[in-house]
């Protein structure tokens, strides 16, 4: 510990190139190593336990085997003892101004004492949160470019089903379209069959009218006056004979 | 011998060393230098965040050509504040005690922001010791009183410091006294004494950090007007 008390000034250093002017601590130069590449060793958890606030616990098990548990106690009162009674320690004003000042030291350590332990605590936390976010982040990143490109890995094994359905669809529209200018064409075909079709009968109709036509003339010519009077004088006697059969029926 | 109440702040020797030596430089061995790592341990830790807040407060308001005194003003505060605090320990030696000492820190630093002020600003200096907006009759007046003022301030500066602590460990030492002396006559006085001398070290403490800030803080503020 009391090395660091001892300076020298830093161009004397021989690695010293960064510092410039300055003053080192002198055991610098008896260090071999570069020492900001060293892996740095880790803090221990805990501080040394102190027992009472300024007796470290060491004291107490270098005096434990020798004197069991009240050694030290014992020697610190008797030491005390000893100093006031041989006036070694002589009780005069400084005492009572000490004892103001022990009072109000150590009820300021038992007040905030944890407190500012539990902040320096939480400063170095949110050191060690901050770095700890920035590798999460990195990590996070990484993870997801991963994601993305396995995704766009996939997507490129799925381009030969798109493609296909893409095909499909084509060929179906073409298809289609086939068979609808086929069915055009049925028709249009049957249209013009039909056509000549009615024409056919149109013609047929035709030509039968004017066969009757012309045999009702030629029947309505032939028939002479005499036998109009003689046709026409057969029908009353027709008449007459149909009339007589009817009534002897209704007068049955 | 008797002592008298001044005697505490006398200078002793021991083997020829005088012992404010010892007193002025064993302190530092409170501070554990800044390690090298991300996480320290607590006292690193709350040392580093104590002059990181400390020092980016004072020299907020202090333009860039002052920051090189950010060193040399943190370092000062440390110093005067483990001074002090040390010397609220019974049979301790506080060095800010002797105006000697406190004239040595004062004075130069002083002087140094006036130099550097009469230097590279002369007129901006100068223009300091006319406030802005006096009537006419009062200038001449005026320039008189600033100067003085500006000359006081080292005499200020120094012996604030040593006013303050004499002053509070004199009536720590005389507080004391009576109640000690008052525990075999009037026990019941002592103990009113003796609260007394609790609100009064408290007092004192608190002292002890105030007048170590005001120092470093009237220096900065001196810096800020010449720089």
């Amino acid at each position: 510990m009391l090395s660091r008390l001892v300076f020298i000034p830093a161009s004397a250093l021989k690695s010293s190139g960064s510092m410039g002017a300055g003053l080192v601590q002198a055991s610098r130069c008896l260090h071999i190593s570069p020492q900001n590449q060293a892996p740095v060793p880790p803090l221990p958890e805990k501080s040394g336990k102190v027992r009472h606030g300024i007796i470290p616990e060491e004291f107490f098990q270098f005096l434990y085997p020798k004197t069991g548990v009240t050694g030290p106690y014992v020697l610190g009162t008797g030491l005390l003892l000893y100093l006031l009674s041989k006036e070694i320690y002589v009780v005069n004003h400084e005492t009572v101004a000490a004892a103001s000042v022990g009072a109000v030291l150590i009820y300021a350590v038992k007040k905030f004492g944890p407190g500012i332990a539990t902040f320096a605590d939480k400063l170095n936390d949110e050191k060690a949160a901050k770095v700890q976010e920035v590798k999460d982040t990195a990590v996070n990143s990484l993870t997801q470019a991963i994601e993305a490109e396995k995704k766009e890995q996939w997507r490129v094994e799925g381009r030969q089903m798109l493609f296909d359905a893409k095909r499909n669809n084509v060929a179906m529209i073409l298809e289609t379209n086939y068979r609808e200018r086929l069915h055009m064409v049925t028709n249009e075909v049957k249209k013009r069959l039909e056509y000549q079709v009615q024409l056919q009968n149109l013609h047929h109709r035709m030509e039968q009218e004017y066969m009757v036509d012309w045999v009702e003339k030629n029947v309505v010519k032939s028939i002479t006056p005499q036998q109009e009077k003689e046709s026409i004088a057969k029908c009353i006697a027709d008449l007459k004979a149909l009339a007589k059969t009817t009534q002897a029926k209704v007068s049955l | 011998m008797t002592l008298s109440f001044f005697d505490q702040f006398s200078l002793t020797t021991f083997m020829g060393i005088p012992l404010i030596a010892l007193a002025l430089t064993l302190p530092w061995i409170l501070f554990p230098t800044p390690q090298n790592r991300c996480l320290n341990n607590r006292l690193s830790t709350l040392q580093a965040w104590f002059i990181r807040q400390f020092t980016h407060q004072l020299f907020l308001p202090i333009n860039q050509g002052g920051h090189k005194w950010a060193l040399l003003l943190a370092s000062l505060l440390i110093f005067l504040i483990t001074l002090n605090l040390l010397g609220m320990l019974p049979y301790t030696f506080t060095p800010t005690t002797q105006l000697s000492m406190n004239m040595g820190l004062a004075i130069p630093l002083w002087l140094a922001t006036v130099l550097i002020g009469a230097r590279y600003q002369p007129n901006h200096t100068l223009a300091h010791l006319l406030p802005v907006g006096t009537p006419g009759l009062l200038i001449p007046i005026l320039i008189m009183i600033e100067t003085i003022s500006l000359f006081i301030r080292p005499i200020a500066l120094g012996i604030r410091l040593t006013a303050n602590l004499t002053a509070g460990h004199l009536l720590i030492q005389l507080i004391s006294t009576a109640a000690f002396h008052l525990l075999f006559i009037m026990p019941s006085v002592s103990l009113l004494t003796t609260t007394l001398l609790l609100l009064l070290t408290i007092l004192e403490l608190a002292v002890a950090i105030i007048q170590a800030y005001v120092f470093v803080l009237l220096v900065s503020l001196y810096l800020q007007e010449s720089v």
